[in-house]
């Protein structure tokens, strides 16, 4: 195999990174994947070797520095092979999440101009035939799974895979240094990575990420300030399992990866991500809220189905470690010689088996982020001894800004400005600022909208209103555009509220209405698991989400949830009413985002009787 | 493309390649409790007396004919009760190549046991490649009537062929257990009779054991187990029913050889009605005690019927309505006899999984902590 040539680069790119891992440890584990039953590994050599080969591929397709390559996959190593081939070439990687319907597919893919696609399976190639006529700029379709397109069907945009990487070997064997050319030629200013944000308002835009940007944000996690112990390196696991079109997980995934060189084990997919945890046993975990929502829900359930004396252990330690997570809440995550011991005793009866079962049992750094989470939530994964850290970013700060570290925790704040950022407060609206190198460029084709986000002077308006908690701890009071304000003048920040109700392993959506209302509702949907086997182990029959969410008994349970959110509240933040949502929200159907996040304007809309028979009924009674 | 580094450590579920999935000590945990158990076995000799020494000896061996019905039984789904057949072909096998030339039943005179005991294990392996065909033929409960036939045809063999057998009633000397003319049946002044019989048979164990274990886990074994679970769904993806089968019942029959030629040593004679449908239903015992379709289960079962016996007797002294007097009602053989019976029946109705399945069922408990699934 023939490594690219030594040259001074003028810049580190994540290919960069690769590259010279690949040359330093080439047998070292970079990725796994699972196919049929085994972790298929594949050394930094691989890695490097395929993507190089994809670049060259990418150059025989006839991409130039500045165009625009799109990936419709769920997380894979062919993933990771065509953005850092991107990146090698000078071009822009699009990520697209799996979920997006053709009519979103055809508006990323014209609004982004991309060159060539790189389509999963037959799923994600029938939504961009779909749309190819509506982007004039797609030339090529490349499908990585071959069943159901090949010998089927004959579009002259189609080109498989290994197809690819033939023409890419072929390149590389006439032109064996035309990558190397261009990673040379690469500057600060190249854009990497366009990144559209889900837009839980409006449709979604394009934030330019450059190679600058994402070498700040990779320098920034690689210096491992969040960690307790050493930073991150070769001998850490994750799990990739988030879309990677999301920059939070691209962080966790490639640019953890490159940067710190941890290796990454791919998930099957979503629904496998608890077996796959089991047994990758990851040291660092990323999730959404959701997710640690879920492992939560999912804890609860299975104890609760569990025999008598299991039980019996479970609530004690349960109780124990209630303890111990307040007691580390109050310290701001540094053990007393009191939480050691109890938890010493705790690790052998519960929390180590129950650790391990959960799949993280090894974590050493686990974070939430993206969305604001309920830190009763984090108290208890606190408790059972995972070092859980809230941090905060977003797509236009190449995911970086603040976050919480190893004995300076302090919950219900998004923690410290990393270093070299610098964050201020509006004065006025209390909106959170930033400024790094981090920041981004702007959005693709778009300057109206950059100039509303970022000032001359580089400050990314971020569009949360914040706080200071002490001296150095942001607090994050809501997105500024979801403050309600109810129709007797109080300000009222929703989410804080909605995440104290999903906190509850019942509920997986609670929506606040009342903005200029005469007081709060709520609409509740219901987590199907749970509220199923609760259903079921008192004997009530269901057949569908509908039908069990209309049951008296469901309402009853999950008005004691929204009673005993009340009793933590203001009369003024108490939730008086609530519906139920008669279906589950979904992508496909405009309710959420892709990543997962509920589109209000949306919710409203489709739901509006709802919210309309809250308030006639109570204004009639 | 894939790179050949070992699985990162301490994550016993994850598995970089297909080997070291189905690898024979998959943990850290199994391989030092074999090393253990490896341990206590060599050293037992020193520690209990001579009679249990050879009470321990049979087991062993019992075990290993247990094996052999669990491998056609237990993972290939062949309910066969012939086993008796094959392991009485094996006994006189043996002591037809052992025995005196000029004694008064027929004899070879080679007692070395690396001769006779392979070639009871082989001649017994070529009547089961006989009767296998009938496996191909029939299924469930018709194999098990005609198995039973072999049986009854073997018993009539057995008891009137007295040249070979010596005939009902005084039976013939058990095969030599000798070793290039070193007798592994003489006490010494430092090591006793049963001390090195109970070593042999133990080491003997190990290595049937271990062979049925890497058959059962080989393509051989996948193919057992899918005949069982369903035969006409094993064909449909291309098992090859009657090569397997036949595989089955030669395997399965050769470990009987085996047990047979050794099963008569400890007592040193062979009575021709030994080979019974009695024997063959004490062996289904083991397996279906024990717990069909694992190698543990079937010496576990052998152990637990060949130590039966005794466990009533110790039992005795406990319970003094029990007698030890054969005239008297009830008494220990009488309980032994009802005790067999009713441990198959709430076994079979409680944990089909044998004595094999209370342990998976343990340890399961304590594997799922804290949750109970």
């Amino acid at each position: 195999m023939t490594l690219a040539p030594a040259r001074t680069d003028t810049v580190t790119t994540i290919a960069s990174r690769i590259r010279d891992r690949a040359a330093a440890t080439p047998h070292g584990v970079a990725m796994r994947e699972k196919h049929h039953g085994i972790w298929r590994q594949y050394s930094w050599s691989d890695y490097w070797d395929q993507a190089l080969t994809v670049a060259h591929g990418l150059l025989a397709l006839g991409v130039e520095p500045g165009d625009r390559v799109a990936v419709h996959a769920d997380n894979r190593p062919e993933w990771l092979f065509t953005d850092v081939a991107t990146v090698a070439v000078r071009a822009m990687t699009v990520g697209l999440y799996p979920t997006n319907p053709a009519s979103e597919v055809g508006y990323l893919l014209s609004h982004s101009g991309a060159k060539v696609l790189v389509a999963e399976d037959q799923e994600q190639v029938d939504k961009a035939l779909e749309v190819i006529g509506t982007c004039p700029d797609l030339e090529r379709v490349i499908y990585l799974e071959p069943r159901g397109i090949r010998h089927r069907y004959d579009h002259p945009a189609l080109l498989a895979w290994d197809d690819l990487l033939a023409l890419g070997r072929e390149h590389r064997a006439a032109h064996a240094d035309a990558v190397a050319d261009l990673m040379a030629a690469a500057t600060p200013d190249d854009i990497a990575t366009l990144i559209y944000t889900s837009g839980t308002t409006g449709p979604p835009k394009g934030a330019m990420l450059s190679v600058a940007n994402v070498d700040f944000a990779v320098r920034t996690i690689s210096r491992g300030r969040g960690f307790a112990g050493s930073p991150p390196g070769p001998g850490d696991l994750s799990v990739s399992y988030l879309p990677l079109c999301h920059v939070a997980e691209r962080i966790f995934t490639i640019w953890f990866n490159a940067g710190a060189g941890i290796q990454v084990n791919f998930a099957e997919s979503i629904a496998t991500v608890q077996a796959n945890l089991r047994e990758v046993q990851p040291t660092i975990l990323f999730g959404v809220p959701r997710i640690w929502e879920k492992m939560l829900a999912t804890v609860q359930i299975k104890l609760a189905n569990a025999s008598p004396v299991k039980r019996l252990n479970a609530r004690l330690w349960l109780r124990v470690a209630d303890r111990i997570g307040a007691t580390l809440v109050r310290t701001g995550g540094v053990h007393t010689t009191g939480t050691r011991l109890a938890y010493a005793v705790g690790w052998l009866f519960f929390y180590r088996a129950l650790r391990e079962r959960v799949g993280i049992g090894r974590v050493r750094f686990a974070a939430s982020g993206a969305a604001p989470i309920a830190p009763d939530v984090l108290r208890f994964f606190m408790g059972i001894g995972v070092p859980m850290y809230e941090v905060y970013g977003m797509t236009e700060s190449s995911a970086i800004a603040t976050g919480n570290r190893p004995r300076r925790v302090r919950l219900g704040t998004v923690g410290e400005p990393e270093d070299d950022v610098e964050l201020r407060l509006d004065p006025t609206t209390g909106e959170i600022e930033l400024r790094h190198a981090g920041v981004f460029v702007g959005y693709f084709n778009d300057p109206a909208a950059t100039a509303r986000a970022k000032s001359g002077d580089g400050w990314l308006r971020t569009g949360d209103v914040g706080e200071w908690d002490g001296p150095d701890h942001l607090r994050i009071t809501d997105r500024a555009k979801d403050i309600m304000i109810t129709s007797g003048g109080k300000n009222i920040a929703p989410s804080e509220i909605e995440n104290a109700l999903k906190a509850s392993p019942y509920v997986k959506e609670a929506i606040l209405v009342g903005d200029r209302r005469p007081f709060l509702a709520a609409l509740i949907g219901i987590e199907w698991d749970t509220v199923g086997e609760w259903a079921q182990r008192r004997g009530i029959g269901y057949t569908t989400y509908r039908d069990l969410s209309d049951k008296d008994e469901v309402r009853a349970l999950v008005q004691s949830v929204v009673d005993d959110v009340n009793r933590r509240h203001a009369p003024v933040e108490q939730v008086r009413e609530f519906r139920m949502l008669p279906k589950e929200l979904d992508h496909e159907d405009g309710e959420l985002t892709a990543t997962q996040k509920v589109r209000r304007s949306a919710v409203a809309d489709l739901f509006g009787d709802l919210v309309d028979d809250i308030y006639t009924a109570r204004v009639s009674a | 493309m894939t790179v050949a580094t070992k699985a990162p450590r301490g994550r016993p579920l994850l598995f970089t390649s297909y080997p070291s999935e189905m690898s024979l000590f998959p943990t850290t945990t199994r391989k030092v409790a074999f090393g253990l158990l490896l341990a206590v076995t060599a050293i037992l000799p020193f520690m209990l007396a001579d009679a249990e020494l050879q009470l321990l000896a049979t087991c062993c061996i019992a075990a290993i004919g247990a094996i052999g019905l669990g491998l056609v039984t237990g993972y290939a789904g062949q309910v066969s009760l012939g086993h008796a057949f094959f392991l009485g072909i094996g006994a006189y096998t043996a002591s037809v190549i052992s025995g005196d030339p000029d004694g008064r039943t027929v004899g070879l005179g080679v007692t070395n046991i690396l001769v006779w005991l392979p070639a009871a294990g082989l001649v017994a392996g070529l009547f089961g490649v006989i009767v296998a065909p009938l496996a191909t033929r029939l299924r469930g409960l018709y194999l098990a009537i005609v198995t039973l036939g072999l049986v009854f045809i073997g018993q009539h063999i057995f008891n009137e062929w007295s040249s070979v057998t010596g005939g009902v009633g005084v039976g013939r000397p058990a095969p030599t257990l000798e070793i290039f003319g070193y007798s592994l049946f003489t006490t010494t002044a430092s090591v006793t009779r049963d001390q090195k019989l109970f070593w042999l048979m133990a080491a003997l164990l190990l290595v049937f054991a271990l062979a049925a274990r890497n058959l059962a886990r080989s393509r051989v074994g996948r193919a057992f187990t899918a005949i069982r679970d369903r035969d006409i769904a094993a064909g449909v993806i291309g098992v090859n029913l009657a090569r397997y089968k036949t595989i089955a019942f030669a395997v399965s029959s050769f470990y009987a050889g085996c047990a047979g030629a050794l099963l008569f040593t400890v007592t040193g004679y062979i009575e021709p009605t030994s080979f019974s449908l009695l024997l063959s239903v004490q062996y289904i015992a083991m397996v279906l005690i024990g717990g069909a379709g694992t190698i543990s289960g079937a010496i576990a079962g052998a152990f637990f019927i060949t130590l039966l016996p005794r466990i009533i007797r110790e039992l005795q002294a406990f319970l003094p309505f029990i007698s030890t007097d054969a005239n008297e009602v009830p008494n220990v053989l009488q309980v032994e006899s009802i005790l067999y019976g009713v441990l198959i029946i709430v076994f079979l109705i409680f944990e089909p999984r044998g004595l094999f399945g209370l342990w998976v069922r343990a340890r399961n408990y304590w594997k799922s902590w804290p949750f109970s699934y």
